[in-house]
């Protein structure tokens, strides 16, 4: 199978742009009448040369593309058709990629599993096995990453682990980086403070190639990093000789997730650097509630917008303007979605807003600040990203919401946190895969991904 | 028994900021076709995200300071949330927590008029009832807005109308709202006849009806007894209860972290500070220095460039007999003409007012001349030496011209001695028209009187 890199280089040698975009989609729609992956098919480009030049990518419904129909898998934006591109999607345009489809998600990225997917979207299935889940939010986006034969690389969005939970489920390589360091602007909110858009690929260094291409200031997202952003493809050149690992055993870890945690601690110290066992008791108790309490207000204000009104899901208004609204609210958001916008507008009310929303702001910085300590010590910490296997759709359908929040358990630090995070493919376990995470301080994507290509070698 | 009743009177004022384009993305702020000045982000469009114009943000930090306010910093934006078909997010971006300024005052004649807080946010769309249906025009989408908020520390519609008025005078100073800007006002109303329980009046336009909507609102109170808080509306003729309410709206404000906290260096406020121009209060006081008339100071301050224009002149000239000139004969014209003070040619202006001032010529003359005052290449000295049109200050001249003037008009002359006083106009009018206007039509009264008394 070819790379990223190498496609671009027989591109460039006369193999036909065009002709590779049409193959990719054609193999892309057999998988979707099996797997479910995407929401809409296109053929979008504008110019070839570049980083990118000739390489289909796909991207999560909730992140717009200029005339194709983008809902975040939410049937309440039926027939939405955004006017103008995502800037993530439009610097991947420029680098000559073509745009191929949008892929399925949660509703609004409301789950960890793909199921809550909008009303008339149908659920992901596994790659690996058809009666799994794919993970959420991003699922769509692992799923095609992990069977296409082609090269290509598909733009996710992660708000408490939508990035790496799909990726280690599917097995293969997601990058959420630090907060700001990629446009948000064209990316329908769930929410603002959270929300991170980055890469699925097969290979780390592949990677590396598509976030150089989405990261960088954006005027017209104003909490956009200035910051330079450095060559992350240099990371095969570099070394973790020398480096301190930090590694978070949790409790409750399914046995042979377990255990390819230890044999990751292994290869790390055959690599010449350091391991350590450490905690983080503040996020381990505060990082969920925090996490539900600011994601779900911010959601209930963001998903406020969606009434009938100026896009989406319409009928003819009848009665008071009120009634209209909630008509179109009660018939087109999931169950999911409801629940969020309910559990977020309780939480910002007066005589609560205290209670809850102000409160996690405060836990929020608290947990910043014991990540920022232990990354005075350590260059970067390592987990499992998922306590489980891919469970069963059937059985992750029937989780409680409590229970279903509670498997972001190691995944939601890193996120509340703003900190660059991915999941790699590092086993397996019968036919299916095992994900760990590896988590760096902020701005030090470089750090965390030149130990990914070293842990990526060692599983050949 | 009203006068024993004491009433309390807040504001919430709003005014739109005069920015070109609105507050969080590139759209025109001008006036054009229904829904033609919008953009993804003052649509609402999911994904679409908002940029913060600085120069609102200086606009309204400017309004602060004049207004004697603490600014605040960091300072940030929070969503205020509620359903309605003009707010396009159906949340609006104001300020909650931290408004850019708080705890400032206004000095409205001999009383200090405390100011909670001065915020910035968006305009909602304007909504149209139109054919049974409702039409909304998001071109107002985004509109940058100021909303200054009192304490409760006004005591009648009057001294709200006096408060309105000084500050316009001083937003128009600041040169940070539309001219002729339509101001509009909550107002909240009590007195201590009824516990002051109050009565909040909602979005009052103009600055007459919000006076108007105060006196009928304060006369309902201290007539009739309040028992419960309540929101009521102007209709024009009197206020009516929208709805009675036990606890504030909700709005479940969250910070909007689309937007960065923003923090203001001392410096940087000093800045925007020293671009604040001398207030009228200030040149009202300069001017009566200089022996301009209260009341002519007043009127002169009311416009900035007025009142600079009028500074500018007052240093070549007499001052009081400029700003006399100013009130009874400028403001005037400029009315009538419908121009502005920048269209005029302040050297002529200021030719004319010396040459009033050392007698070279009358009134009446310089009325004359000053039908020419927008014509930039126009001289007053110039014209009247071509004209001769100098005042006549011979006596000799102007006393054989009464005599000849009388001659003529014998039967005014009977009839001014028989007692009719009009009579005299007649001749004054003649010998005022034989002199082509330069001659002082009291100097010229007086002589024909004199003369007459004594034929």
């Amino acid at each position: 199978m070819t790379t990223i890199i190498e496609q671009v280089k027989m591109f460039e040698s006369g193999e036909s742009c065009d002709e590779y975009a049409e193959s990719f989609i054609e193999e892309a729609k057999k998988i979707n009448k099996k797997f479910y992956y995407f929401t809409e098919f296109c053929n979008k480009s504008s110019k070839r040369g570049g980083a990118l030049s000739g390489i289909p990518v796909t991207v999560k419904d909730c992140i717009c593309v200029k005339g194709v129909q983008s809902r975040a898998s939410s049937a309440i934006l039926n027939t939405y058709t955004p006017v103008f591109n995502a800037s993530s999607v439009q610097k991947t345009i420029d680098e000559g990629a073509t745009i191929t489809g949008k892929t399925v998600q949660d509703e609004f990225g409301f789950g960890g599993f793909s199921v809550n997917v909008g009303i008339g979207f149908e659920i992901p299935r596994n790659p690996h096995d058809e009666d799994r889940v794919c993970g959420g939010s991003s699922g769509g986006s692992a799923g095609i990453t992990a069977i296409t034969k082609h090269a290509h690389f598909s733009i996710g969005e992660s708000t408490g682990g939508s990035i790496v939970t799909p990726a280690a489920f599917c097995g293969v390589v997601g990058i959420c980086p630090t907060y700001g360091i990629v446009s948000r602007y064209g990316l329908m909110d769930y929410a603002n403070s959270l929300d991170k858009i980055g890469p699925f690929t097969k290979t780390v260094l592949e990677g590396a190639v598509a976030l150089k291409v989405l990261a960088g200031h954006d005027t017209k997202d104003s909490t956009s990093t200035n910051k330079k952003i450095p060559d992350y493809t240099k990371i095969t050149e570099k070394s973790i000789k020398g480096w301190k690992i930090g590694y978070i055993d949790p409790e409750g870890v399914e046995e042979p997730i377990r255990e390819n945690l230890h044999e990751s601690i292994q290869e790390i110290k055959e690599s010449g650097a350091k391991t350590e066992k450490i905690t983080l008791p503040i996020s381990d108790e505060y990082a969920i509630p925090a996490y539900y309490t600011i994601a779900l207000c911010e959601a209930s204000t963001n998903l406020a917008k969606y009434c009938g009104l100026r896009y989406g899901a319409q009928e003819e208004p009848k009665g008071f303007f009120d009634e209209y609204f909630s008509n179109i609210r009660s018939k087109n958001f999931g169950k999911e979605a409801k629940r969020r916008i309910l559990l977020g507008t309780f939480a910002r009310q007066a005589g609560f807003r205290d209670a809850f929303y102000i409160k996690a702001l405060q836990a929020r910085t608290h947990i910043i600040n014991e990540y920022k300590k232990i990354f005075s010590e350590v260059d970067a910490i390592i987990t499992p990203t998922m306590p489980i296997l891919p469970p069963l759709i059937k059985k992750a359908s029937e989780l409680t919401p409590l229970q279903s929040y509670l498997s972001d358990k190691l995944t939601v630090g890193p996120n509340i946190a703003g900190l660059p995070h991915m999941s790699l493919p590092t086993g397996k376990h019968k036919s299916l895969p095992i994900g760990l995470m590896i988590t760096a301080d902020h701005y030090e994507e470089e750090k965390m991904m030149t130990l990914g290509v070293e842990l990526e070698e060692k599983n050949g | 028994m009203g006068d024993s009743i004491e009433t309390k009177i807040g504001l919430e004022v709003h005014v739109q900021i005069n920015t070109k384009s609105k507050l969080f993305c590139g759209c025109t702020t001008e006036e054009g076709e229904p829904n033609n000045n919008t953009c993804e982000t003052c649509m609402g469009m999911p994904g679409a995200k908002p940029v913060t114009n600085k120069k609102a943000i200086d606009s309204v930090i400017k309004i602060c300071k004049a207004l004697n306010c603490e600014i605040s910093t960091p300072s940030f934006f929070s969503r205020k949330t509620y359903f309605y078909p003009d707010l396009a997010k159906n949340y609006q971006i104001t300020q909650y927590e931290t408004p850019l300024g708080k705890e400032g005052f206004l000095q409205v004649e001999n009383t200090k008029i405390r100011i909670k807080r001065v915020h910035i946010e968006e305009d909602p769309a304007a909504l149209e009832h139109a054919g049974g249906g409702t039409l909304i025009d998001y071109n107002r989408s985004g509109i940058p807005l100021a909303e200054i908020v009192t304490e409760p520390d006004i005591r009648s519609p009057e001294q709200a109308r006096n408060f309105l008025k000084k500050l316009i005078n001083i937003l128009s100073y600041l040169n940070v709202i539309v001219p002729d800007t339509t101001i509009k006002a909550d107002a909240n109303i009590s007195n201590s006849k009824n516990n002051f329980i109050r009565a909040e009046i909602k979005n009052v336009t103009g600055f007459k009806e919000i006076e108007k909507a105060l006196l009928y609102e304060t006369k309902r109170q201290q007539e009739e007894e309040v028992t419960k808080q309540e929101t009521r509306r102007w209709d024009g003729t009197k206020t009516i209860v929208m709805r009675s309410k036990e606890t504030e709206d909700d709005y479940g404000y969250i910070y909007d972290s689309d937007i960065p906290k923003m923090t203001f260096t001392q410096e940087y406020i000093n800045k925007i500070s020293s671009s604040i121009p001398k207030l009228s209060d200030e040149r009202i006081r300069e001017l009566t220095k200089i022996g301009v008339s209260q009341e002519d100071a007043k009127v002169i301050t009311q416009d900035l460039f007025v009142s600079d224009a009028f500074e500018k002149i007052a240093q070549k000239s007499n001052p009081a007999t400029a700003a006399k000139w100013f009130r009874k004969e400028l403001l005037k014209r400029l009315n009538a003409d419908e121009k502005q003070i920048k269209e005029v040619n302040i050297e002529a202006l200021t030719e004319i007012i010396k040459m009033i001032h050392e007698k070279t010529i009358t009134e009446h003359t310089g009325r004359e001349l000053m039908t020419k005052i927008y014509d930039k290449n126009f001289s007053p000295i110039e014209s009247i030496k071509k004209t001769g049109a100098t005042m006549i200050k011979d006596t000799t001249t102007l006393k054989k011209m009464c005599e000849d003037a009388i001659e003529k008009n014998p039967k005014a002359a009977v009839d001014y001695k028989k007692g009719e006083e009009k009579a005299l106009n007649a001749i004054v009018g003649a010998v005022m028209k034989e002199t082509k206007g330069t001659a002082k039509p009291d100097e010229v009264k007086r002589i024909i009187e004199e003369m007459l008394t004594t034929l």
